[in-house]
């Protein structure tokens, strides 16, 4: 016999009391966890796309930034176009380090000649780019040939086929980049080189013609020199290069930052209003069960127990009810947001990426710590008042 | 185990305002061995006369000695570490943990205690339950059992740690008249068999002469006191 072995036999001779604890340690682990695995996984989907588009500075045709935006984030294709001018009258701006253009291509939905339908597709100028080189040097240690290409963490090679079919034109897919959770992760990317030869093919190959005019781009990724200042420059292109919008990377996504800001205020709010509710309850529930439980304590102090390990021996009730509970709790909410995360993205037209295991494991660990706290809190004050009455007393009232 | 009492008193207060003097200016000295039987009607400070004893409830004033300690210089630590090495205690109440066996019921002042006692304790523990005649009920739940076994199986577990003292608040009060005898039977061969000093109130007169000593107690105060078996040798 010993504290946890009479802790768990108490637990299970007071189901009711058990049960409550149990459930509001589950719900107080499942709203925190919920919340913090939406509005985290939401801001490192948003942070990984940052880091994929490593640029300072997002230059794009102005009246497109909704779009453009929803296509990084969500996926869905967009095709915007302005003059390929632009790149060299940025590059020329003090406090520019480098510019490197893209072209946004869609495939076709619903064609024989494309075999996924409606991917968002980049090419980029592998002699200026510094989004997809650094990936290219540290997996690949080449640059992309012309007919290869490499894709989000979702883009695969439909069953049966070798190669991904673009406007009739077969396209080697030569690996995926790291998930971001956003709609980057079911986009490819290939060298402007590919994509011009795909748009040359593509009247004899695919039933509607791919047209990209050499003359135009559709963004400019900016790179600012270490000391320049990002608002100035931004100021400066946009100043500079009439048509276009200048977006420091900070100032990217600002509806998608503003609705994770109302997320987090809403998930707060209501995290804190089941905390409170809950801890009310368990402290009603403790105070009663240890109310009907005095004489016991009394008795346990009579056979040698001293008040601080009647305190324990309580105590330990509730830690091991809200390890359970919270537990449970975590569980069944990390589940059920893993079953469901393309559901949340696209209920919530938000990124989301799911974090690692790790992450997972730590978050996890830190909630059944929240919790634990909360339960004990929540039962100290009429634990703590039942131990510190005289045995005597506890003995006679009941 | 001596005990000592001087000028002890208790006052209890009710929704802070009402007080009762529960008792009064007690002076008293038990010695080692005694067998000591106190009476008196409801009310009249007996119970709380034993806690006051086993540290239980503190006195308002005067002071409780054992064996010459003040109990109440002592740390609650220390104050339980006493209670459970030295006393044991059987109440009028059902006072068995219904969440445990018979058994474990027996061994759980164990585990307030040394640690590398506790293989000795369930040694000790399965002979008291034979002794007490329950060997076979080591597994049942306090529920299963009627109340003249749950009350042997309280006083096997105020037996486990082999203390100096036993007291007993109203042993036999929930019991028929059968299973009172047998219970009163058991004390007398405890205190015959074992070098143990016992505290036992009752409202039943009849019982006083199992005892060495009978207390009347009135209103919080002792108002007789007297050796009642002049044939029993009193250990010292």
């Amino acid at each position: 016999m010993n504290i946890l072995r009479l802790a768990l036999k108490n637990i299970a001779d007071n189901a009711f009391r058990s049960w409550i604890v149990a459930i509001c340690a589950a719900l107080v682990a499942c709203c925190v966890i919920g919340a913090t695995l939406i509005v985290q996984g939401s801001e490192n989907s948003l942070q990984k796309v940052f880091e994929r588009l490593g640029a300072d500075i997002l230059v794009i045709p102005e009246g497109n930034q909704s779009d453009v935006e929803h296509a990084l984030l969500m996926g869905v294709p967009v095709t915007v176009w302005m003059p390929r001018s632009v790149i060299s009258e940025i590059a020329a701006l003090p406090g520019v380090s480098a510019v490197s253009p893209q072209l946004f291509l869609s495939t076709m939905r619903g064609a024989s000649c494309c075999s996924v339908s409606d991917m968002f597709m980049i090419a980029y100028d592998p002699e200026t780019d510094f989004t997809v080189h650094p990936w290219l040097e540290q997996k690949l240690e080449r640059e992309l040939s012309l007919g290869e290409a490499i894709g989000g963490i979702y883009v695969t090679v439909s069953e049966g086929r070798d190669n991904i079919l673009i406007y009739g034109y077969e396209i080697e897919l030569v690996g995926n980049l790291e998930p971001t959770g956003s709609g980057l992760d079911q986009s490819m990317f290939f060298t402007y080189e590919t994509a011009l030869e795909i748009a040359r093919l593509s009247p004899m190959q695919a039933e509607r013609e791919l047209v990209i005019s050499p003359h135009s781009v559709s963004a400019a990724l900016v790179r600012i020199e270490a000391n320049a200042d990002p608002l100035r420059v931004v100021l400066q292109i946009e100043n500079a290069v009439p048509g276009v919008v200048a977006i420091e990377n900070t100032q990217l996504f600002r509806t998608q930052r503003e609705r994770i800001l109302g997320l987090t205020s809403s998930a707060t709010v209501l995290s804190i209003i089941t905390w409170i509710m809950c801890i009310i309850l368990i402290g009603l529930v403790t105070s009663l069960a240890i109310t009907q439980r005095k004489r016991e304590i009394g008795v346990l102090r009579a056979l040698g127990a001293s008040r601080a390990r009647v305190l324990l021996s309580l105590l330990s009730e509730g830690m091991i009810l809200s390890l359970l509970g919270g537990a449970a709790g975590i569980s069944l909410t990390t589940f059920t947001i893993y079953l469901f995360r393309d559901l949340i993205i696209h209920q919530m037209d938000m990124p989301f990426l799911f974090p690692t295991p790790l992450a997972l494991f730590l978050l996890s660990i830190g909630i059944l710590a929240f919790t634990l706290i909360s339960i004990i809190l929540a039962t100290l004050f009429p634990i703590l008042h039942i131990s510190h009455l005289e045995p005597g007393t506890t003995i006679k009232e009941w | 185990m001596m005990i000592s009492l001087f000028q002890a008193g208790k006052t209890y207060t009710l929704k802070g305002k009402t007080t009762i003097p529960a008792i009064q200016e007690v002076n008293l000295n038990i010695d080692t061995g005694e067998f000591v039987v106190i009476t008196g009607r409801s009310g009249s400070g007996k119970t709380t006369l034993l806690n006051l004893v086993a540290g239980l409830a503190r006195p308002t004033s005067g002071q409780v000695l054992i064996e010459s300690m003040d109990l109440w210089s002592m740390s609650d630590q220390e104050q339980s570490r006493l209670r459970n090495q030295k006393m044991g205690f059987v109440f009028q109440f059902p006072s068995l943990l219904q969440s445990l066996t018979v058994l474990e019921n027996v061994i759980l002042p164990g585990m307030y205690g040394q640690k590398n006692e506790k293989h000795l304790i369930l040694e000790r523990a399965e002979k008291l339950l034979d002794e007490v005649g329950l060997n076979n009920k080591l597994s049942a739940y306090p529920r299963q059992l009627s109340a003249g076994q749950q009350q042997r199986v309280v006083i096997a577990r105020a037996l486990v740690n082999q203390p100096a003292l036993l007291l007993a608040d109203e042993p036999t009060s929930n019991l028929d008249e059968q299973t009172e005898q047998e219970i009163i039977g058991l004390f007398k061969d405890i205190h015959d068999s074992r070098e143990i000093t016992i505290l036992l109130v009752t409202h039943a007169g009849q019982l006083i002469p199992c005892g060495t000593r009978a207390l009347q107690m009135a209103e919080g105060r002792i108002i007789k006191d007297e050796h009642i078996h002049e044939n029993r040798v009193v250990r010292q």
